[in-house]
């Protein structure tokens, strides 16, 4: 557990030093607020009507495909890990769990989930 | 042996995220309060040195399945965000059920004599993850690609609709 | 562990159901929307060539992959009822498929990848598996709940599904792992010695309680079964039917597995708990089923009585209880749909799922009026047709543990439950049918399906023996005391 003390530290330091950086900012800057100042982007475009618009299903139907296959690297991770001492059989379990999603692949991308449009 | 301060702070981190995800009333803040929340499980599953399951969580949860929830409120239609998580009606009558079986639970943990087991995590857990997963478990292990494949086709189809 | 090839040979109905349903979607793909009308012919012809195929399994009695999975008769005997439940609903549901404007190869495709996992459920011998065969087969009715998409009862009805569903599962799951917890392993026949009476601890029956919430949500026993009605109501049909009746038998049959084997010794404990679920899922059910206007509504909450009646089989604790169980189980399955395919074919006509609707449909359709008639009894249990015998035997299960008191409350309630069974039957064969009513054309497999039923719940009732001894046997060889 003692190689994750490091990683801690590194968070707990990280999170500091973001509020610090803030609060320092916060109380050094003078403050001469105007509306140039106070618009979304000062250079660029003043945002036209709502900002909360309905998304394209498009990105609903990647983020349910990249899903189904993150966790099926998730499988195939300790698989790979011992690869070398499992046999033929390990190896045919593995290309039929493939497999299997394999045909969820040809299925999405028949249905046309994978297209833009 | 991690100090047990540390599931105390986690948890506590974990529970406070769990609650901003029901109470606040924007659903996008939800859905970031919910990744803080696996994050924290994440941390328990180190703790308890089950790293493989710590990535899984990482990976899975507060990776693609945030991301999948993010997606899912945009795309419904609603009006403001600031006021989409609203069913909060019962907020007094959920909270009291959920103290009582929380106390109910608490008493039963504090009253069972536990057996602890002293023996050391093996080192290799993914390997034997793997031995387990794809010797005896080969059942559940295949029948868990049926079931992505049956999610998969079934998301489509209900997804499908909402574009035409 | 070395994994013995001859392991799979036994699970070959498993495999093959597996195929059936990637094969199917496979098929949906490759071939044109046009002839996609081939694969309910297909779905049938697979599905009839699964159950000849378990024909081979009746002697086994295995336990494969070091006790992960469990080839018993008492498993067998629950692959023909899932099986043979899908057979008569795939025929049934021809006619409300052939409505869809897509998606039609995919609908048989999900109700195979269901069957795989009630066959899973019932033969799981651990934990995970279990709980994976569990939550293909509720994911497969999330998607088939929620198929009428643009009916919004229908995407009501999947939305509370996949809620309730998904908190019920959590409630199972965590049951098991408290119980995984405190036995060290999640084979359900290593746990027995680990599991005793006097080693009981507070924890270990909460995680006992969470079990039967889990399991009396999937079998929709009361006060677990409010989810049923509406989304009884709401989902198409043909997938109603199958969701009653298979999913609740897959959900029993795990539910009797880790209760009899895994749980034998702590019975005193659970036994309390499951008594009174069983009597006020008998007494709501019935009660609430009388004032029904809408038959899937009033089947939905017979159903959720008839969950009852099958409980008093494990409430029994005995091989007589298991084998009484199974029989009426499978008699269920016929009767109920049978009910359900008449509905089918009177939504697809009028359009309509009310009892008033059914006024004179014995003038009009008196084969259809003929089949819900004697469906509907042998749900009720009026001799000659086939429910009478079943119901017999359940109550003399627990006449036999001294429970006469829980037997008469079921009578009682049979008695009841004929009232709300024959307004159906009064409308039907005393109303007068509304004037531009016509008879009902009914396709030829749909025409199958109630045959099958119709002749099932005839001859079950007229000579039980033969199905009668067979679930007894099986009841013995499962709980031998």
């Amino acid at each position: 557990m003692e190689q994750y003390l490091a990683l801690g530290i590194f968070l707990v330091v990280a999170l500091v030093f973001g509020v610090v950086v803030l609060v320092v900012a916060g109380l050094v800057r003078p403050k001469k607020p105007s509306p140039e100042k106070l618009s979304t982007y000062e250079c660029g475009l003043e945002t036209q009507g709502p900002t909360w618009v309905q998304f394209k299903i498009s990105y609903f139907m990647y983020a349910l495909v990249f899903l189904i296959f993150d966790v099926e690297t998730i499988f195939l991770y300790p698989w790979a890990v011992q690869f070398q001492k499992f046999g033929i059989f390990a190896f045919v379990e593995m290309i039929i769990f493939i497999g299997i999603l394999v045909v969820g692949l040809w299925y999405a991308w028949k249905e046309g989930a994978l297209e833009w449009l | 042996m991690v100090s047990p301060l540390v599931f105390w702070i986690v948890a506590g981190i974990t529970i406070i995220a769990a609650l901003a995800v029901v109470n606040l009333t924007n659903l996008i803040h939800s859905a970031l309060w919910l990744i803080v929340a696996f994050v924290g499980v994440a941390i328990t599953y180190l703790i308890l040195e089950a790293e493989f399951l710590a990535a899984v969580q990482i990976i899975v949860y507060a990776g693609a399945i945030a991301i999948l929830i993010v997606f899912g409120v945009m795309l419904t239609r609603r009006g403001d965000i600031r006021e989409s998580n609203l069913f909060n009606n019962y907020r007094l009558a959920g909270g009291l059920i959920s103290l009582g079986l929380m106390a109910t639970i608490v008493t039963m943990v504090v009253k069972t004599q536990w057996a602890i087991d002293v023996a050391a995590v093996p080192a290799n857990s993914v390997g034997l993850l793997a031995q387990n997963l794809l010797g005896q478990f080969v059942i559940p292990f295949e029948i868990a690609a049926m079931l992505l494949l049956v999610a998969l086709v079934g998301a489509i189809i209900i997804a499908k609709e909402v574009r035409d | 562990m070395q994994i013995q090839l001859a392991d799979f040979a036994l699970m070959m109905p498993e495999i093959a159901t597996a195929i059936l349903a990637i094969g199917l979607l496979i098929v949906g793909l490759v071939v044109p929307r046009e002839q996609a009308k081939g694969i309910s012919f297909l779905t049938v012809a697979g599905l009839v060539g699964i159950w000849l195929l378990n024909f081979l399994y009746w002697h086994e009695n295995a336990s494969l992959f070091g006790g992960i999975y469990i080839v018993d008769p008492y498993t067998v005997f629950f692959r023909f009822l899932f099986l043979t439940a899908a057979i008569i609903v795939a025929l049934a549901a021809k006619d409300y498929v052939n409505t869809l404007e897509r998606n039609q190869g995919e609908f048989y495709a999900l109700l195979v990848a269901a069957t795989l996992g009630m066959m899973i459920l019932a033969g799981a011998g651990d934990l995970v598996t279990l709980y994976i065969g569990l939550e293909l087969m509720t994911i497969t009715f999330v998607i088939l709940v929620g198929y009428q998409k643009k009916e919004a009862k229908s995407s009501e009805a999947g939305v509370k599904y996949v809620i309730l569903g998904a908190m019920s599962s959590a409630v199972l799951l965590y049951g098991l792992s408290l119980v995984f917890g405190f036995t060290g392993t999640t084979i359900i026949a290593d746990m027995v010695p680990r599991l005793t009476l006097s080693g009981a601890s507070p924890l270990l029956l909460l995680g006992i309680v969470f079990l039967v919430a889990g399991f009396g949500f999937k079998v929709s026993a009361v006060p677990f079964h409010m989810w049923s009605p509406d989304i009884y109501e709401g989902a198409p049909t043909p997938v109603t039917a199958f969701l009653a009746v298979a999913s609740k038998a897959a959900g029993l049959a795990a539910f009797v597995r880790v209760f009899l084997i895994a749980l034998p010794e702590l019975q005193p404990y659970w036994i309390t708990i499951v008594v009174v679920l069983t009597a006020i899922t008998v007494v709501v059910g019935n009660l609430i089923a009388i004032p029904q206007s809408n038959i899937k509504r009033m089947l939905a909450f017979s159903s959720v009585a008839q969950a009852g009646y099958i409980l008093f089989g494990l409430v029994a604790f005995s091989s007589l209880g298991v084998g009484a169980l199974l029989f009426h189980s499978i008699l269920y399955v016929f009767a109920n749909i049978g009910a359900f395919a008449v509905a089918i074919v009177v939504k697809n006509s009028t359009g309509s799922d009310e009892i008033k609707d059914y006024s004179g449909l014995a003038q009009t359709s008196p084969f259809l009026a003929a089949v819900m008639l004697l469906c509907l009894l042998s749900l009720a249990g009026i001799p000659p047709v086939a429910g009478f015998v079943s119901k017999f035997y359940l109550f003399m299960a627990v006449i036999e543990k001294g429970m006469v008191w829980l037997a008469f409350v079921g009578i009682m309630m049979s008695m009841v439950s004929v009232y709300y069974y024959l307004i159906v039957a009064k409308a039907m064969y005393l109303g007068t049918p509304n004037r531009e009513a016509k008879p009902i054309s009914v396709s030829a497999s749909t025409q199958i399906a109630l045959v099958i039923c119709l002749v099932a719940v005839i001859f079950f009732g007229v000579y039980p023996t033969p199905l009668l001894d067979l679930a007894m046997n099986v009841g013995y060889s499962f709980f031998p005391f």
